[in-house]
């Protein structure tokens, strides 16, 4: 083999002695004219090449006129010049979307141009302009078939990643993968991101069990080769305020409103004299700060010699809430090191450690009583403070229950502190063995401890649910680990001419471990959180006030892939994944996920011609199955986790108690999907279009707590219902990506990109006996408000519909008697519907009435840049996404929203708000009333920038300074009445950390996504 | 040459790696720090500890003393709205259908009970010790009151024996018929009453004169009087208890687990409890749910407001039972005699949903220790008095005399629990036969008023029809199977008929 080469390079040398050449020297610029180093520097025939120095200057010797030179270089346009002279000068135009651009794919790389699969590529430009606080927010808008929802605009809180819809019941984000091995992307500070890769199909089937989900592949900076040392400076800071108020009653409306109610209910007017209110509080001015700061700043040194790359960069947030301000607080810190080395020809090792620190304070927020939820519900009549300078106690009344208090109060009394420390990264090594077969091994890490705090102080809101009677503090510590080593080999090959062949070969073991403890002590000195630590409680326990868990999860997989194309022409690929997981019983442990993707460069044929318009097509398709594991621990064993206490010679005794029902038959999620796609470049690459249509089956549901007949035990203390593979679900639709850059002269260019993706979610079947599953929480005591079942949308509104408002008692009368849902109805009631016909409102009429699922997501994104000045815009769109409104606490002294002023006061009044009054109706059972459509259109950010004129500021030694200001979440178009409409995510699953998206999209007063105004800079040099 | 050797190095460290570290057996490891049920009960603490866990379930029948009152003719739902727990509304109006959480809630919490008794007796053969005749005796009591709650609301049930159901025999095991469920409770109970000591090792442990009490009432429920009258006076002669002179200091703390105790439900307040897991609860849930709503004054703290006395009920005890003060509050009355209390504060109070202001003063949440815990709504630390000796009196007068054994007998305990009542003498009764009985009967309202017995009793004796708004007869005598349940068993069981 070796041989052969020699032999082949010697031939070509000969040639070359017979032609007319020359030594070609030159320089490569980048489009502000500043020299780039590290740029392949290759003759297009032959294999001669080399890389540009630290000044952008390169040198190839004994080239022939006429030759062609190609100059490559990671996000820039590729350029072929023919040799006419022995001096050139290039200019490479940036160019991110480049078909010659290298996608990682998966144990793995491939040209853009020969990807098969669905694969969609975020990079650093796009994370500099968003300026996310948190990676995920990069995602949305700026990726077709993916959504991104927050849990909370609380500093730190948890965004959800949503690949082609919901899928499953449990865990449905998509795993990422740092570098190569398992991570977790929502801690990295996104300054050291090169670029995000988002596997949407079949592609990711290489990953086996953890990719039902799809895979997020993150690229870390790396230094370059032979680049000088290059230091990037960046810092913002920023103000915040809430994007939204809801319009509430003032104090005089809540005070004629009440009288109202109470007329209507026989009672007597609790305000007989309302002059004089004025419009008293404003509780959410009171909660919802203003200017609160935000702070972030990045250093990155990076630069490298012909074998060694470094990458040495730090962060620093610091984000207040717009609720609470530093009680609901959120400090990250990050250092990275990245250092890459080509030890000889053959091997490679390179290696990437971050450390993170994060701090972060919480609030009660979302749900009953949660702070939000409060201000929205206390009457403008009560003043916050009291003379003396107290916070007002909420009067503990039956109109005002038991859970609402002062809020302010509430944020005052609340103590907590959770911190997090993850040190995190990898090593490498590539071991080019012979030409074309490379082995490489790598080994991945993360561990992490983590501390919380959490202080109950005494305190007593005048009989309230949030009264605490008794002092502690109850502090937790756990400890989080696991590793991924992979050693695979890849071997690429030529037969003939035109067949190409990379075969992978490979295998990964994956094991993650780790214990937590927590303990609760009494009577904190002081009653203060500044004494409150366990060292100094010494009050005695009454109940058990300490626990813990420990465990040992294991994966072990083998994968192999195999990707052959005829001239670039003709693409395919087969990839098989064996894995092994721990969370299956023996006899399924193991699975296989076998999948193939193919392509066809139709653009290449000889019938396709030289279009002037066209001048890249690739059709392409992807069918296989993947996995989904992500179920709690032991789901095949009956383990005696249970609670069994009870209570002998008055005190508390505890014995054993069997936990989760077992399912010893547990398997594999199965993930069937199928995409069929185009890639089009029109007029010289200026537009691209991407079009995807998929269909996602997920098959044998991996249902957690799934209702079961409670003969078995599972209504008991500390029972829980199995897992069982109990259902399927379908995802299907279509994502669009049209992408259009220009350059107008050498002063402007601009860049437009919109993606649009719409899903249909049906159930297909529940296989669990009664074939519906139901959770999720509506006002109080009410039945679960969502619903999986055949032939809906997974978790779609379960309730009644309504027909408008009875306007009089004769309308009453001739509908079926509404007494089932609580109360008969009068004029001025809802008039719900008779759905199946019997002749009697009841429990049997519930029906579809809504689903939070979004028929359609889009992103519109605009890019500018006019001599030194740029501009960006980002917005997202999410159309058809229903929301129910849980926010207002149905009680007859509670504030309401500004709406409730066009409710019915008589015949004509109003056909969609229902009367007042404090006496019995049926109005507040989940109906079409608090279903609203939360359709909506987001301005996420949008940014203008200055750049100093380079020729001047490097002078002064700088590279590159440019300043900027910007608005993130600048505006949200929508008809949704609560604070945000992009609020969607269901009750925790038993397993403490996935969402069941049954049950979302219930508003309980979602603690809004601020609105930010940014003023930055960047410095490099 | 060198390319093999390379290649060979290749080969063996990937076989190498793959043989040491990479066999199956990496993802078989045991779990860490659990214990398996299977391989449990290896000494007389595994049987003990399991044991705890199969009393813990008595604490979840607040939810049935509490809807067995709202299902009778004694209270009404009340609670925030119309709205509120509409699974109790609609009971409370007899308008009730499978589709039902709260009435799944007691299937649920009920079988549960049988599951954990049943995991003990699957593998009562297991490890021998001292005093394990004693322990399964406790566990077969457990059984049968679980057991017996499910047929007094459900009719047959399913049956598995000494064994725990598994996920799937709903579909092939059928519901046994109430004559069967009844003989498997009795077969408990007699295994119970032979072999339980008479004196409780600790308080709240179930005692030979709570099996025999409970065997009793299982007889009676199926009119079995001679066995009923004979079993019950087995606990009247026995001795070990006596009514508590004083009527009202039985339900105050300090009369928790007397002399009137033949079986009492422990509850504490000392841990802390949410209303996602009503029934993880060690306190009385059924205590908060009825308490005054935003109540602020002396001896009592507040509530919801469920569980409220009707005008009629209230109305239905005799001019001179001492008894009614102890069973109903009347709030306003109340209000009125404690207007000087803190200062001149008074006492206050709000409204709920079908206010009739009356409360159910036995199970009236008291004024709270510094040691309670929150959600204290929740936490309520009032035991529930399951079988009081007065119980087992009139049930042995209803036996004696409806069994037509001897009304004199019937009387005299009849007359023992009215003159505790009225203070006198002046108040017994001398009539026989079937008027005796509907004294019996009234006697049962008044004595146990509160206390969750009425709706049964009615059913029963079969005077519901008429009695309880909205009571049909031939169908509310049952509760319906959760709907959920009869989907699970997907045809194997029969709805209760009527629904």
């Amino acid at each position: 083999m070796k041989s052969k080469l020699l032999l082949t390079v010697l031939l070509l040398f000969t040639s070359f002695a017979f032609s007319q050449s020359f030594d070609v020297s030159g320089t490569v610029l980048d489009g502000t004219g500043l020299s780039l180093p590290g740029v392949n520097v290759k003759v297009k025939t032959s294999s001669q090449s080399t890389t540009t120095d630290f000044d952008g200057s390169f040198k190839l010797l004994g080239v022939p006129k006429g030759t062609t030179i190609v100059f490559s270089y990671i996000g820039f346009r590729t350029q072929e010049v023919v040799v006419s002279a022995p001096k050139i000068t290039v200019k490479l135009s940036d160019d991110t979307r480049s078909l010659e651009e290298v996608v990682v794919i998966g144990y793995g790389s491939q040209k853009k141009r020969e990807v098969t699969g669905a694969v969609s590529v975020v990079d650093s430009k796009t994370l500099d302009i968003l300026k996310p606080i948190k990676v995920e927010q990069a995602l949305q808008g700026t990726v077709s078939g993916v959504n991104v929802t927050t849990q909370s605009g609380a500093p730190g809180a948890k965004l959800d990643i949503r690949i082609r819809g919901i899928a499953t019941n449990g865990e449905n984000g998509p795993q990422a993968i740092i570098d190569g091995y398992v991570g977790d992307l929502s801690l990295l500070n996104p300054n050291d991101i090169e670029t995000i890769t988002v596997l949407k199909d079949a592609q990711a089937a290489i990953y086996g069990t953890i990719a039902a989900n799809g895979i997020i592949l993150i690229t870390t900076k790396m230094g370059k080769k032979n680049s000088k040392t290059k230091v990037s400076f960046n810092s913002y800071t920023g103000f915040q305020e809430a994007s939204r108020k809801l319009p509430m009653l003032n104090a005089t409306e809540y005070a004629l409103l009440l009288n109202e109610s109470y007329a209507n209910g026989g009672k007597a007017l609790p305000y007989p004299n309302a002059s004089g209110l004025g419009s008293g509080t404003d509780w959410q001015k009171q909660v919802l700060g203003k200017s609160v700061p935000l702070l972030n700043s990045d250093i990155t040194i990076s630069g490298g010699s012909d074998k060694i790359t470094y990458s040495i960069s730090g962060s620093h947030l610091d984000q207040e809430g717009i609720v609470g301000s530093d009680k609901s607080g959120f400090l990250r810190n990050t250092a990275r090191l990245a250092l890459g080395a080509d030890l000889s020809d053959k091997f490679k090792v390179k290696t990437n450690v971050i450390y993170t620190y994060f701090d972060r304070k919480t609030i009660n927020e979302n749900g009953l009583g949660s702070v939000l939820f409060n201000a929205l519900n206390v009457p403008a009549t009560l003043a916050p403070y009291a003379a003396n300078g107290d916070f007002t106690l909420v009067p503990n009344t039956t109109g005002l229950g038991n859970e609402i208090i002062n809020p302010l109060a509430q944020i005052a009394n609340t103590y907590n502190d959770y911190n997090y420390k993850k040190l995190n990264g990898n090593f490498g090594l590539d071991y080019k063995i012979f030409k074309g077969f490379t082995l490489s091994s790598s080994i991945g890490f993360n561990t992490s401890n983590s501390e919380g705090k959490t202080f109950g102080k005494k305190i007593s809101y005048g009989g309230k649910v949030f009264d605490v009677q008794r002092s502690s503090v109850t502090e937790t510590a756990t400890n989080d680990n696991d590793y991924s080593f992979d050693l695979y080999a890849t071997y690429v090959t030529k037969i003939g001419e035109n067949h190409n062949i990379t075969a992978t070969l490979g295998n990964t073991i994956y094991k993650q471990w780790g214990n937590s403890a927590n303990a609760t002590g009494f009577d904190v000195p002081n009653n203060s959180w500044d004494f409150a630590d366990l060292s100094l409680t010494k009050g005695v326990p009454s109940a058990l006030n300490t626990g813990g868990y420990v465990y040992d999860q294991r994966r072990l997989s083998y994968f192999g892939r195999a990707q052959y194309d005829y001239k670039g022409k003709y693409l395919l690929s087969a990839m098989i994944r064996r894995d092994a997981s721990t969370k299956f019983g023996p006899d399924n442990k193991v699975g296989y996920f076998p999948s193939f993707t193919g392509g066809w460069v139709i653009s290449d044929e000889g019938f396709f011609g030289e279009s002037k318009t066209f001048n890249f097509l690739k059709l392409r398709a992807s069918y296989g199955t993947l996995g989904n594991d992500q179920i709690p621990n032991n789901g095949f064993l009956s383990l005696l986790n249970g609670e069994a206490t009870y209570v002998f010679d008055g005190n508390l005794v505890s014995g054993v108690a069997t936990g989760q029902i077992p399912n010893p038959k547990l398997k594999w999620e199965q993930a069937k999907k199928f995409d069929v796609g185009l890639d089009l470049r029109l007029l010289s690459d200026k537009v691209s279009i991407v079009a995807d249509y998929f269909i996602d089956t997920r098959k044998d549901l991996l249902i957690p707590d799934i209702p079961v007949s409670g003969i078995t035990g599972v209504g008991a203390p500390g029972a829980s219902a199995p897992t069982l593979n109990a259902g399927t679900v379908r995802n299907s639709g279509v994502e669009f990506a049209i992408d259009y850059k220009e350059k107008f002269g050498d002063n402007f260019s601009l860049s437009v990109g919109y993606n649009v993706t719409f899903i249909k979610n049906e159930v297909l079947e529940v296989n669990n006996g009664t074939g519906i599953i139901e959770l999720g929480n509506f006002g109080v005591g009410q039945p679960a408000a969502s619903r999986m079942q055949a032939g809906q949308p997974i978790g779609y509104f379960y309730g009644y519909k309504t027909d408008g408002i009875f306007q009089n008692q004769a309308e009453v009368d001739a509908h079926p008697s509404q007494l089932a849902l609580g109360a008969n109805a009068s004029p001025g009631d809802i008039r719900f519907v008779d759905v199946n016909g019997d002749g009697v409102i009841d429990s049997k009429d519930k029906t579809n009435i809504g689903d939070p699922i979004p028929d359609a997501t889009m992103g519109f994104n605009i890019q500018m840049s006019y001599k030194s000045l740029d501009f960006a815009l980002y917005s997202f769109a999410s159309i058809g996404n229903d929301m129910v409104r849980n926010y207002e606490r149905v009680l007859s002294d509670a504030n309401r929203l500004d709406y409730v002023l066009d409710r019915w006061t008589g015949p004509g009044t109003s056909n969609s708000v229902p009367r007042v009054t404090t006496g019995a109706t049926a109005n507040n059972v989940l109906s079409e009333y608090f279903v609203e459509d939360a359709s909506y259109l987001r301005i996420q950010n949008i940014q203008l920038g200055y750049t100093l004129d380079p020729k001047v500021t490097q002078k002064a030694g700088i590279t590159k300074l440019r300043l900027y200001t910007g608005v993130n979440n600048l505006y949200t178009f929508t008809k949704y009445k609560g604070f945000d409409p992009g609020a969607s995510f269901g009750p925790t699953n038993k397993d403490g950390v996935s969402q069941s998206p049954i049950g979302a999209g219930i508003d309980y007063g979602f603690y809004p996504v601020p609105r930010t105004y940014l003023l930055g800079l960047n410095i490099n040099f | 040459m060198k390319k093999y050797l390379i290649t060979s190095i290749i080969t063996l460290t990937l076989f190498s790696t793959i043989s040491i570290s990479c066999s199956d057996e990496f993802v078989s490891p045991k779990p860490k720090y659990s214990i398996d049920s299977e391989n449990y009960f290896n000494s007389k603490e595994d049987y003990n500890d399991a044991l705890v866990a199969a009393y813990d379930l008595l604490q979840s029948t607040y939810a049935n003393a509490l809807l067995g009152e709202i299902a009778s003719d004694n209270t009404l739902a009340g609670g925030e709205s119309p709205t509120d727990v509409i699974g109790w509304q609609q009971v409370d109006d007899m308008i009730h259908t499978p589709v039902n959480s709260n009435l799944r809630d007691i299937w649920n919490w009920m079988f549960a009970g049988v599951q954990r008794a049943n995991y003990i007796l699957e593998f009562k053969d297991k490890t021998d010790f001292e005093g394990k005749t004693q322990l399964l005796a406790e566990t077969r009591f457990l059984r049968a009151y679980y057991q017996f709650e499910l047929v007094k609301w459900f009719g047959g049930i399913p049956m598995k024996g000494d064994a725990r159901f598994k996920v799937g025999d709903e579909k092939t095991v059928p519901r046994s018929s109430v004559a069967e469920v009844y003989a498997s409770i009795e077969a408990d109970l007699i295994f119970a009453t032979a072999n339980l000591s008479p004196i409780a090792s600790q308080k709240g442990r179930v005692t030979k004169g709570a099996a025999e009490a409970l065997l009793g009432k299982a007889y009676l429920y199926q009119n079995k009087y001679a066995q009923a009258a004979a079993s019950l006076n087995n606990v009247i002669t026995s001795g070990k208890y006596s009514l508590v002179s004083d009527y009202d200091a039985i339900f105050e703390m300090a009369g928790e687990n007397g002399s009137e105790s033949v079986f009492e439900v422990q509850y504490t307040d000392v841990e802390g409890a949410g209303f996602t897991c009503l029934q993880c609860s060690e306190g009385n849930v059924a205590v908060g749910f009825s308490g005054v709503r935003n109540y602020s004054g002396p001896l009592f703290s507040s509530g919801f407001s469920f569980n409220v006395p009707t005008a009629e009920a209230a109305n239905s005890f005799e001019a001179g039972d001492k008894r009614k003060n102890t069973a109903i509050l009347d709030i306003a009355a109340w209000a009125e005699a404690n207007k000087s209390y803190d200062n001149g504060k008074g006492v206050t109070f709000g409204k709920g949903n079908e206010d009739t202001g009356y409360f159910n003063r036995k199970y009236l949440p008291r004024k709270r220790s510094d040691n309670a815990q929150g959600d204290l709504n929740l936490t309520n630390p009032n035991n529930y008095r399951a079988i009081r000796y007065a119980d087992v009196l009139l049930m042995a007068a209803e036996a004696y005399n409806r069994g037509g054994i001897d009304d004199a007998k019937a009387r005299e305990y009849l007359n023992q629990v009215r003159r505790r009542a009225f203070g006198d003498n002046n108040h017994d009764i001398s009539v026989s036969g079937a008027a005796l009985t509907d004294f019996i009967w009234a006697e049962r309202r008044s004595e146990l008023f509160g206390e969750g017995q009425r709706f049964f009793d009615l059913v029963r004796t079969g005077k519901a029809v008429g009695k309880i708004p909205g009571f049909t007869a031939n169908k509310n005598e049952l509760f319906p199977l959760p709907i959920e349940e009869i989907q699970f068993a997907n045809g194997n069981w029969k709805q209760n008929p009527g629904y």
